[in-house]
This record gives structure tokens, sequence and C-alpha cells, in this order.
């Protein structure tokens, strides 16, 4: 029993040490003074701060705090973190309404299901689902949802990888006929289609010939997955790299086999400086500052924040890396930039693009009996394919001719 | 003495009085605890507020209390189903894959038949098909080990790979609700199982299984006949005991309630069908199985324990902006802590030079231990 009575104490001992080195580490909790109440806002994560799409957030959250404490309102971030779906979402919304947040943020597109569950039973509390769109056309009003016309910024990005493209065939590098571009692509979903196309568009306004040339990973983000599937499209014969996924090794694999890359989320010229010219993202901070001033200000939120794009800040592309990039990219960008934002260039000009040979004269945009399938509004007109017009969440999901599909099961 | 004595050597014991049992448990808990918090003190967080906060994130209000409890019935429930197999010395590692076929299996009525009848019954029927799915999948390994002798830990393991697989192909197929999306849409709320106390009454069911399996182990003729499979095949087989439809349908029934497991995560929590709907559960159980030495009431309390240790968690990571990888590294410290002391409760070590004097010690030749139970060296 002796024995005992010794590692007891010895036990409580190491306790009393580990309290006491505890409570001095106490002082380095961050204690800023609040300047007027503070205002809580909730954000629910699909990752926490080792995945780049979560950074890309909790940047936009840091500069809206920024910007809103210029306007004089205090902002209190509150996250919960690695909750991508199911009943730990709806919890995650709950607690943070129950913590007093005046509007709870949910980062991805699997985790809204969840979040109307919940949001029902806090009527004074907005829920933002961002990427997503089923929350405008729910029957709750403090539901939103919001998607920025990210393929503005695509567009802007295949323009850059088409003047490379066109610049290697004019030294001589490649054929006209081997102007292939790579592109990692995630899933067949909206989203990504919407994205690969308008990349594909914009490359093809600068570089006629080129083709396209799309791997489905079956995964937003899967590292080794995403190099692999690089290294298989730069065997196959594409000669610039892009990509719809979540991390960095497309880039690095481009620029081990000596091949441009475009990226997306983040600017990728860090981690690949002779490979990735540019890429396309987007800036959540101007929505942030929207609703958080709109609550605290008593006014409505929009129910789909549409048609925020590149004019608005909503959409940006990282720092252009002019060693890689073929001269005179930023002049180029810069006009074709200020046609879009203008409205002169449409970029599904349904003049720029065919569907089995044949011009596209109408598709609808959404769908309202809940089979999926699109069947009302017609997107159509004015000779273009109006994307993210009748509701912010991309729904152009049409097969271009040019572009090659591969492991299209995913 | 030419013989080499081991600097230590370990001696199975018997007879450990009750109370000094549970002082070495509470030891190796306090143990874990100090452990623990050295790793928050590593990572830069005050441990008492850690452990204040993760107590109070999960113990301290009404939702914190019901996650508790949302996340403990899948872990009591799967450790029920557990228990009768490894009391059987059958390793089912195949829970996971389990669980997961039986959820399939009502996410296809939740989809498909939603319609044709009304809410009980669809309940029922979900709940009654997941448990055969279940039964299914855990019966096929136990067929092939009756029959063939297969090694039922591999087997039942692979067997989780395919069922993700399934339930995967069938996210982002047929079931898939928009293109692309890989997600099934939510259950209508005919499919959805009602709630008591704000938690689905999946909680019920399994306090009522608990007392079930009780029952089941300790005071049926088949619970006799898994206990003594379990300590010896042949003894079973001498005492005219059916070796293969024991193991068959004991694992069936390990199975079933696996699967019925899978029908209240996704009927009662998500709503919906997840690849992941199992979410670790199936081996997490393992170990509160375990812990609770194939008690049932024993493992109502490790599974809150481990509830309390996973809501705890996300409490410090959004509070405290504790990486959620630290609480789980506290988590592995406890429960390694928790199943080690069970070493120092059944073996005893002695050091070199301080041999306990056996009764009779003028009688022992030298180098020869006459400590009671056999030895073993380490």
């Amino acid at each position: 029993m002796k024995k005992f009575i010794a590692i007891l104490l010895t036990l409580a001992m190491v306790f009393t040490f580990a309290a006491c080195g505890g409570s001095n580490g106490g002082n380095e909790e961050p204690q800023g003074e609040p300047e007027g109440e503070a205002v809580k806002v909730g954000m629910v994560c699909i990752g926490d701060d080792n995945a780049a799409y979560d950074r890309n957030f909790y940047m936009a959250a840091d500069a809206a705090k920024e910007r809103l404490a210029e306007e004089g309102i205090n902002v209190e971030w509150v996250y919960t973190y690695n909750h991508p779906e199911g009943d730990a979402v709806k919890v995650d919304c709950a607690e943070l309404a129950d913590a007093g947040c005046v509007a709870v943020f949910c980062n991805s597109y699997g985790q809204e299901p969840s979040m109307l569950k919940v949001a029902a039973e806090y009527p004074d509390v907005i829920f933002a689902g961002l990427t997503n769109e089923g929350s405008w056309k729910d029957n709750l009003e403090n539901t939103v949802n919001a998607f920025p016309s990210i393929y503005e910024g695509r567009y802007l990005a295949g323009v850059a990888a088409g003047m490379k493209l066109q610049e290697m065939i004019n030294n001589g590098e490649i054929t006209e006929d081997e102007a292939v571009i790579g592109y990692v692509g995630a899933y067949t979903f909206a989203e990504v289609i919407s994205g690969y196309t308008a990349f594909y568009l914009g490359a093809k306004a600068e570089c006629p010939t080129a083709t396209m040339m799309v791997e489905f990973i079956g995964s937003w983000g899967d590292p080794t997955m995403e190099a692999n599937t690089a290294q298989d499209l730069i065997d196959r014969g594409a000669v610039l790299i892009s990509q719809h996924s979540d991390s960095t090794t497309p880039a690095t694999t481009a620029q081990a086999n000596g091949v441009p890359h475009v990226g997306y989320n983040i600017s990728m010229s860090d981690v690949a400086p002779e490979a990735s010219i540019i890429s396309s993202r987007i800036d959540w901070t101007n929505y942030f500052c929207y609703v958080i001033r709109s609550i605290v200000n008593g006014e409505k939120v929009e129910q789909d924040y549409c048609q925020h794009g590149l004019a608005d800040g909503d959409v940006v592309l990282t720092e252009l890396n002019e060693n890689v990039a073929a001269a005179g990219t930023a002049e180029t960008l810069a006009n074709v930039r200020a046609l879009i934002e203008n409205g002169d260039l449409q970029i599904f000009d349904t003049s720029k693009f065919t569907v089995g040979g044949e011009t596209v004269t109408t598709a609808f945009a959404l769908d309202t009996d809940g089979d999926f399938v699109a069947d009302s509004e017609e997107a159509v007109f004015d000779g273009a394919f109006h994307e993210s017009y009748f509701q912010s969440a991309p729904y152009f999901a049409l097969r271009i001719d040019g572009i090659t599909l591969i492991n299209e099961a995913y | 003495m030419t013989e080499k004595v081991p600097l230590i050597r370990l001696t199975k014991r018997e007879d450990m009085a009750k109370s000094k049992v549970w002082l070495i448990r509470l030891l190796a808990f306090l143990l874990a605890l100090v452990l623990g918090g050295l790793v928050f003190l590593i990572a830069g967080a005050n441990p008492i507020t850690a452990y204040s906060t993760m107590i109070a994130g999960s113990l301290g209000k009404a939702t914190g209390i019901r996650q508790v409890v949302k996340v403990a019935v899948p872990l009591l429930g799967t450790a029920l189903a557990l228990a009768p197999c490894f009391a059987m010395r059958f390793w089912n590692i195949g829970a996971e894959g389990q669980i997961t076929m039986g959820a399939m299996m009502a996410t296809f009525f939740a989809l498909k038949m939603v319609n044709s009848m009304p809410s009980p019954v669809l309940l029922l029927v979900m709940g009654a098909s997941a448990a055969i799915m279940g039964a299914l999948w855990a019966g096929i390994p136990a067929f092939f080990k009756a029959r063939w002798g297969t090694n039922e830990t591999l087997f039942t393991l692979m067997m989780n790979y395919i069922a993700i697989g399934i339930v995967g192909w069938l996210q982002g197929g047929p079931w898939e609700g928009k293109p692309g999306s890989q997600i099934i849409p939510m259950f209508d709320e005919r499919a959805v199982l009602p709630t008591v106390f704000g938690v689905h009454i999946g909680w019920i069911l399994v306090l009522v299984l608990t007392f079930l399996m009780y029952i089941y182990m300790t005071k049926t003729k088949h619970g006799y006949e898994i206990a003594v499979l379990g300590e010896s095949e042949n003894t079973a087989r001498y005492a005219g005991m059916d070796v293969r439809k024991v193991m068959l349908r004991t694992a069936c029934l390990s199975g079933g309630i696996a699967g019925l497991v899978g029908f209240m995560i996704c009927s009662g929590a998500d709503q919906t069908l997840y690849q992941n709907v199992a979410g670790g559960v199936g081996f997490t159980a393992i170990t509160v199985t375990w812990l609770a030495q194939l008690n049932p009431f024993a493992m109502i309390i490790i599974s809150l324990l481990l509830a309390v240790l996973s809501k705890g968690a996300s409490t410090i990571q959004t509070i405290m902006g504790v990486p959620a990888s630290i609480s789980d590294i506290i988590t592995g410290i406890i429960l390694l802590c928790m199943l080690g002391c069970e070493f120092f409760i059944n073996y005893k070590m002695i050091f070199r030079g301080h041999e306990e004097l056996p009764a009779a010690p003028e009688t022992a030749a030298p180098g020869v231990t006459a400590a009671p139970g056999k030895e073993v060296e380490a």
C-alpha cells in the first residue's frame, strides 16, 4: 500500500506542476479590449487551418473584420471545424446560434441540407450557405446563399493560358495541333463544368487551335490523386495544366515536367515559381461585410447573392507571374477584364462554341420540380448563355465541342 | 548461480482486492489527464482551461448533452454488437461495414418506398431490413470461417471496404441528387426517427438492447454456449455443441445489431446516407467493448466517456483554437492508459533481486521461482 501512496503523491505533484505551468500560459490568451459591443458571427468549416480551401475563407473573414471595424462594427468570429456534412453540421449551426451569433456561414456545399433543418428554429439568425443554391429556394426567410460569378475569373485565367499556348506555337515549341490543355477536375458537377468551359473559352479566344482534356478525380481535394492525374494528362500530351481541385500538387507536377500551369483558390506561384502563371479565386470579404452590415443596420439580406463578379471584386485574380506568362499578358488581361466588366464580352457567347456541332439556341437554368434536371428559365438569349443570372450558383452544364472528358464516371 | 535472471519478470495475479483494482484504474486515469495536460501545454493551451472547456462544452448545456448522447448511441450499440463475438473469440473487425450496409438498406426504403407505406411501418421495415443486411454482411465471413477456417479478422476487415465502396458508388451514381454533387437527398420526414428529449429514439433502443444483451450473455443457453466456445473450441465440441451453428448464429446477431445501428445513424441523426455513415464507430467500439470487459452496463459509461471527449474536442477547437489532432492525441492517451492499466491489474512485475519469497523458501531450488501462476519473461 505504501507504494501506492507514493505513486499517488508523485502524480499529485506532477499534476500541480502541470497546473502551475498552465496558469502561467494563461497570460498569453488574447484579451482584446472590445470597442462597443461585438457582433458575433459564426462559420461552420468543412476543414481547418490545414486546408487551402478553408484558408481562403479565414483570410476573407479577417479582411471583413478589419473593414467593418473601420465602419465602427466590431465583429467577433466563431468557427467550428472539420464537419463536412450530416448531424454534426446541425449541431454546429445550433450551437453557434445559441452562442449569440447573428449570422452563421456554412462554407461547403454538403452542409446546406443540414443547415436548412436547423434554421427554422432560429428565425432571428441569418444562415448563409456559401457556394449553395437551396437556401434561396426554400420557404425560410432567414436562409440565404451566395456564389460569386467565378466563371468570369476562370475566363480571364483561361486568357492567360491561351496567350501562353499561342506564344509556345509562335516560338515553334509546339505545333498548332499540340496546343492541348490538361485540366484536373473534381466531379462532373455544374460548378466544375461551368468553370472549365469558361476557362477553355478564354484560352480559345487567344489560341484558336487549343483543345482541352478534363480528367475527373472523384474528390474535391486529394493531393496524390491530383498529382497523378496531372501527370497522366501530361503523358497524354497536355502542354499546359489547370485545375478545379483543392491542392497545389497539379502545379508542382506541372513544374516537374516543365509545363506551365494556371491555378485556383490561391496563388500557386510560390510552390511552382517556374510553372504557375496565375490563379483565379473567390474573395468572400465583400459578402461577409454585406451580410453583417445588413444585419447590424436592420436591413434585409438578399436571399441569393447573385451577379457579383470581377466588377465588384468578389472574384479576383492573383498576382501575375511575369516569369512564366507570355509577353503582354498583363495588358491583354486588363483589356478583356474591362470588356467583361462593362458587359461587352459575354463569356458563354453562343457564337463562340458548339455542342455536337450545333449552335446552342435553348437551355434551361433552374430545376423547379426537384428531379435535378433544369426545367425552367431560358438561359440562352441575346446571343449568349447567361450563367449565374437566374441564381448565383452555376448551372452551365453543357458539354461543348473541343473538350474531351476522361473518367466521366465521377 | 549460472542461469541468467531477466531484469523484469511477470507473473499472473489472481486475487487482487476490488478496491485496489479500482485505485489502479483511478491512478491510470489521473496519469492520462496529466500526460494529456502536458500535450496541451506543448500545444500552448492551459490544461486546466482546456479540460474545463471540454466538460463545459459537452455537459454544460442542453445542446452539448444531446450531442454527447447522439455520439454515444452508435458507440454503445456497436459495442453491444461486438460483445458476443468477442466473448466467442471471433474477432469481428467488420462492424464498420455492417453499419454501412445496414444504413444502405434502410436508405433504400427511405428513398424508394416512402410513398407506399405509413411512417411507423416504413421505419419498422427500414430497421428490420438494416438488421438483416448487417447480419448477412457478418454472416458471410462467419460462414467461411465455420466452413473452411478462414481468418475472420482479415475477412471482416476487407468486407468494410467493399461496403464503403458500394455506398460511395450509390452516392455518386444511382442515388445521387444533383448531378456531380455526390450527395443523396435528405430523407422525407416520414423516414426520420422521432425524437424524445431532443434526441432520436435510438437512445432508448440501445438502452433496451443493453439490458437484453446482458440477459443474453449471462442468463441464456446461447450465452453459455458462446462462453464455452470462447474458452475452448474443443471443449464446446466435446460438450456436444454445434460449433459452426453457434459461430454463424452469433456473428449474424452481431452484424444484425450493427446494421440496426446503421439505421439509427442514417434515419435518426444524419437523415440521409453518406459514404462515411459509420465514421469510424465500428473501430472505436472495439475499444469500448474491451474497456468494458464485455460488460454491457460498463459499455454505457465508456461510450459516454468517449462521447464527452469527442464533443469536448470540437469545443476546445472552437473556443481555444486547439487543433482537433491534439484532442485526438489526448483521447488516445486516455484510452491507452485505461487499457494499459488492466495489464498491471492482471500481472505482477518482479524486478531482479526483488523476488518475493515463496511460502516455503528453504525448499525452493535456486533459479526456480515459486510465485503463483505461470511466469512470462519480459
